[in-house]
């Protein structure tokens, strides 16, 4: 008898009968067909497969499909469409925060959650980002592109 | 077909799919088995248990694939399973498709092989030995490669020298760090196979694979998805050759994802090289006289590596007039995985050893570094000792700008524990050994109607921004807007040829075949165009009298270079950039820690063609350069490697990388697309040197073996500090 796990998934209530302890980020990848979100390691070290859970940003590889049973689970394409991913897209263009893009759906949710925190003005955009590794950029246009973004938006 | 558009958006909205993002109908999905000895006799392979698995559809051995011995350079030495025997941990003994993770994994672990380990070898200087282990039987003192190149009398020249500074070198097993892991999907029909694949040589892929499967060039067609970083490990990869095997036996697509221990322990990580070096000077600081003895780790077959050690063997001569040099190389096999390319392989390794020697020297002189390095660098005009015409040098200025930058006069007086360190790049753009059969670009360019414009090129980007450079270059011929072009490239089936990016060269090369594209198109559309209208109305009536409703146009570049003769000499690649860094460290005399403070940069890449992208480059190098001198190390230890995880193997955060400053000096190099040179390998070539400069300047004491740890920095002082102890 297997557990069923429902899920708000990109505002769509998803209905899970696998098995439970299975990682959301397969779920979301090969069941939802939602590829934005990137398996780069599987052990929660590069962030490549940062989500956002009840809006706090999580590691989507670390997470059994059980663990958000009844929550909300936002990927990088539903928050694509916000104006403050906007904003931070276009900043991410101007100040060169994207190469090979791998690693850039994980780090535009991080700063996405950081923008959308109360305390945004507090926290730099360094410490939003520790849990994300980008291997081509330097980090350095990714920084800048975040306070970019954060002074566009009047945050 | 893959669609390059030169647009960031897709990437940054989680829109731009990659090999592991694709579905094939049918599609299985392949693991492999790997050897647990770094070397042994297979006695037995047991595959039933695995077969009886429901979903199981193809189970491999060694025996069940085709016996050609092959490879991607001259040495051929691979096989697509291994048989007989393994010659390193993660050499592959069997693989399986399965139509699902579960089945899979449950038949991986069902594979029965019995083993005879057999004496193993991990050290190239012993490998060398007569009495060593035969890793290749046949292959004489395990060496695939030996080079030696000497111009002039350096033993004169040391002899009569004012100063002679002599050293060992070591550098350190990098893995490239890539965020997407290694994947592929293979599959066959009946055109033959087709891999989708991320290598960003697909070309000289193509042929080893059609030399693997026995198939005729036209039979093997690989289609590269966008490529999620490679920095030299996606070259020609045995995943793609087995994940090919198994859709062949399953008659099915097959799609293996490598996972990230698997990733980190079947690595090709940069070539690990020991340096000894000899650098003599006259009482001036003019250099006479460099001698050096490379030894490199090949690991158990030959990826990319004799490439790497002739880089290494004599690049750095056409930085410096060495006035005499002399080089002997030796790439040794191992029982450890294979070496490949990094981000200036060869050059960064010798350029870590011989940046290091001259600031002994200039110590010893009492010269500033930054000057004796000015006293002699290359200049424009120049032949270089190895044959190689210096068309465009801004060595000096680039000197002149980082000193401005960073503020060297402060060097004199930093606080205790500050450091500050300068070094020195040269590279190519381009480089005619290569592929002695052709080494130039082919593009083709299109325009309609509607002004919108199209390129298709046979060179490969790996998010170094290759199709916003063939943009900019398209949009400067054309005379339209970059974001009216879209840059197509990736698939050898439908694309123009081309050789692929490595050795710097898709700007100047490729690029070189887009300009010309684009000036055969215009000259196409010169008896349509009224004066200086758009060109677009010229595109539409061109259309209008030939048929349809654009114009196209190709072209071939072939740079003007020479191959190189048998003894190296020649002038191997259109045109050369340089560097000049200055990095400041702050050294925790208390744990050996060392931060970087402060990095700037200048660099001669002649007319830069895309700025933003160029200045990403120059970070992002910056920032490989400072995990490879500070912290990274894939630590192997009888063959094994102790840290396959990014956990364990620390690449570099946000918190590691410093503010950086970088100055273009843009003079037009004669040679490249409106005066452009290469960048992005030029910008980690002298990184290591800088920062490991800088710690010897705030420590005073120089570490030679890479990385430069908190534990080697702690030691080094501790030695200093018991030395300077009166006994």
């Amino acid at each position: 008898m297997t557990d069923v796990v429902e899920v708000q998934v990109n505002g769509e209530r998803v209905r899970w009968d696998g098995d439970p302890a299975a990682p959301l980020l397969d779920v979301l990848r090969e069941t939802l067909a939602l590829t934005g979100t990137k398996l780069g390691c599987g052990t929660g070290e590069c962030g490549a497969c940062s989500i956002v859970v009840d809006g706090v940003p999580q590691l989507a590889c670390l997470l059994p499909v059980a663990a958000v049973a009844g929550r909300s689970v936002r990927t990088v394409e539903d928050l694509a469409r916000t104006p403050e991913f906007a904003a931070l897209r276009e900043a991410m263009v101007v100040n060169g925060g994207t190469q090979c893009g791998f690693c850039t759906p994980g780090v535009m949710v991080a700063l996405w959650s950081w923008l959308e925190a109360p305390d945004a003005t507090e926290r730099s955009a360094a410490e939003a980002l520790k849990n994300n590794l980008c291997r081509c950029t330097g980090y350095r246009g990714i920084l800048d592109a975040a306070e970019a973004a954060r002074r566009a938006l009047g945050r | 077909m893959i669609d390059f558009r030169s647009d960031e958006r897709a990437k940054l909205s989680g829109a731009t799919r990659y090999v592991a993002d694709l579905q094939l109908d049918g599609m299985l999905v392949g693991g492999v088995v790997r050897s647990p000895h770094p070397h042994a006799r297979i006695v037995r392979i047991d595959t039933s248990r695995a077969l009886a698995i429901p979903g199981v559809r193809a189970v491999l051995t060694g025996a069940d694939v085709p016996q050609v011995v092959f490879g991607p350079t001259a040495v051929k030495d691979w096989n697509i399973l291994a048989r007989e025997r393994a010659i390193m941990i993660g050499d592959e003994i069997v693989a399986i498709a399965a139509t699902d993770r579960r089945a899979l994994a449950a038949a991986l672990a069902a594979i029965e092989v019995e083993y005879e380990p057999l004496p193993a070898i991990f050290d190239p200087e012993l490998a060398m030995r007569e009495d060593a282990p035969a890793i290749h039987p046949g292959t004489e003192r395990n060496r695939p490669l030996h080079v030696k190149v000497e111009r002039g009398d350096v033993d004169a020249a040391l002899a009569g020298a004012h100063l002679v500074v002599s050293r060992r070198y070591t550098t350190n097993r990098i893995y490239q760090g890539y965020l997407e892991p290694n994947a592929v999907i293979a599959r066959w029909d009946d055109g033959g196979l087709t891999l989708f694949a991320p290598s960003h040589i697909p070309t000289r892929a193509r042929e080893t694979y059609a030399a693997a499967f026995e198939l005729p060039l036209e039979q093997v067609r690989i289609v590269v998805p966008p490529i999620g970083g490679s920095f030299g490990g996606k070259y020609v990869l045995k995943i793609h050759l087995i994940a090919a095997a198994l859709a062949r036996a399953a008659a099915a697509p097959v799609k293996i994802v490598q996972d990230r221990t698997d990733d980190m322990e079947a690595a090709h990580p940069r070539v690990p090289i020991v340096t000894e070096i000899r650098i003599g000077v006259d009482a001036e600081g003019n250099f006479v006289g460099k001698d050096v003895v490379v030894y490199a780790d090949a690991g158990s077959r030959v990826y990319w590596s004799p490439n790497v050690v002739q880089t290494a063997c004599t690049r750095p001569d056409n930085l410096y007039d060495f006035g005499a040099v002399r080089a002997e190389g030796h790439l040794v096999y191992t029982n450890q995985s294979p070496t490949t390319c990094m981000r200036g392989f060869g050059n960064a390794e010798a350029l870590f050893a011989v940046e290091n020697v001259i600031d002994e020297i200039a110590e010893q002189l009492g010269i500033d570094p930054a000057e004796l390095r000015r006293k002699n660098v290359v200049r424009p005009g120049e032949t270089t000792i190895h044959g190689w015409r210096i068309s465009s040098c801004e060595l000096d200025a680039c000197i002149s700008e980082v000193q401005r930058l960073s503020r060297w006069e402060r060097r004199a007086s930093l606080p205790r524990w500050r450091g500050m360190g300068i070094a020195l790049a040269n590279h190519v753009s381009g480089f005619r050994p290569i592929d002695p059969r052709f080494e130039g670009s082919n593009a083709v360019a299109r325009i309609d109607a509607d002004g919108n414009v199209e390129i298709e090129t046979g060179e490969i980007d790996l998010g170094q921004g290759l199709p916003g450079a063939y943009a900019a270059l398209a949009a400067r011929v054309l005379g339209v807007e970059t974001e009216r072009v879209v840059v197509r490239s990736g698939d050898t089936g439908l694309m123009p040829y081309g050789i692929g990016t490595l050795a710097s060269r898709a700007t100047v090369i490729g690029g070189g075949a887009v300009v010309q594209a684009c000036e055969a198109l215009l000259a196409l559309l010169a008896p349509y165009r009224d004066g200086d209208a758009p060109i677009a109305r010229a595109a539409g009536a061109y259309g209008a009298a030939n048929g349809g409703n654009r114009a196209e146009a190709s072209a071939r570049y072939t740079p003007d270079t020479e191959m190189p003769d048998k003894r190296g000499y020649g002038n191997a690649s259109p045109n050369y950039p340089f560097a000049a860094h200055v990095a400041e460290v702050e050294v925790d005399p208390l744990t050996g820690k060392v931060r970087v403070v402060g990095y700037w940069a200048a660099h001669d890449s002649g007319t830069i063609v895309n700025p933003v992208g160029a200045r990403s480059q120059v970070i992002g190098a910056i920032a490989q350069g400072i995990g490879w001198v500070l912290m990274e190390d894939l630590l192997v230890g009888g063959g094994r490697v102790a840290n396959p995880s990014m956990m364990d193997y620390r690449l570099p955060g946000s918190d590691d990388v410093p503010p950086v400053e970088i100055a273009f000096v843009e003079t037009p190099d004669p040679n490249g697309p409106f005066g452009a040179k290469s960048l992005s390998e030029c910008a980690i070539d002298p990184v290591a040197a800088a920062v490991s400069n800088a710690i010897a300047h705030a420590i005073g004491v120089r570490g030679c073996d890479l990385p430069l740890t908190p534990e080697r920095v702690w030691t080094l002082l501790a030695s200093a500090r018991s030395a300077a102890v009166p006994a």
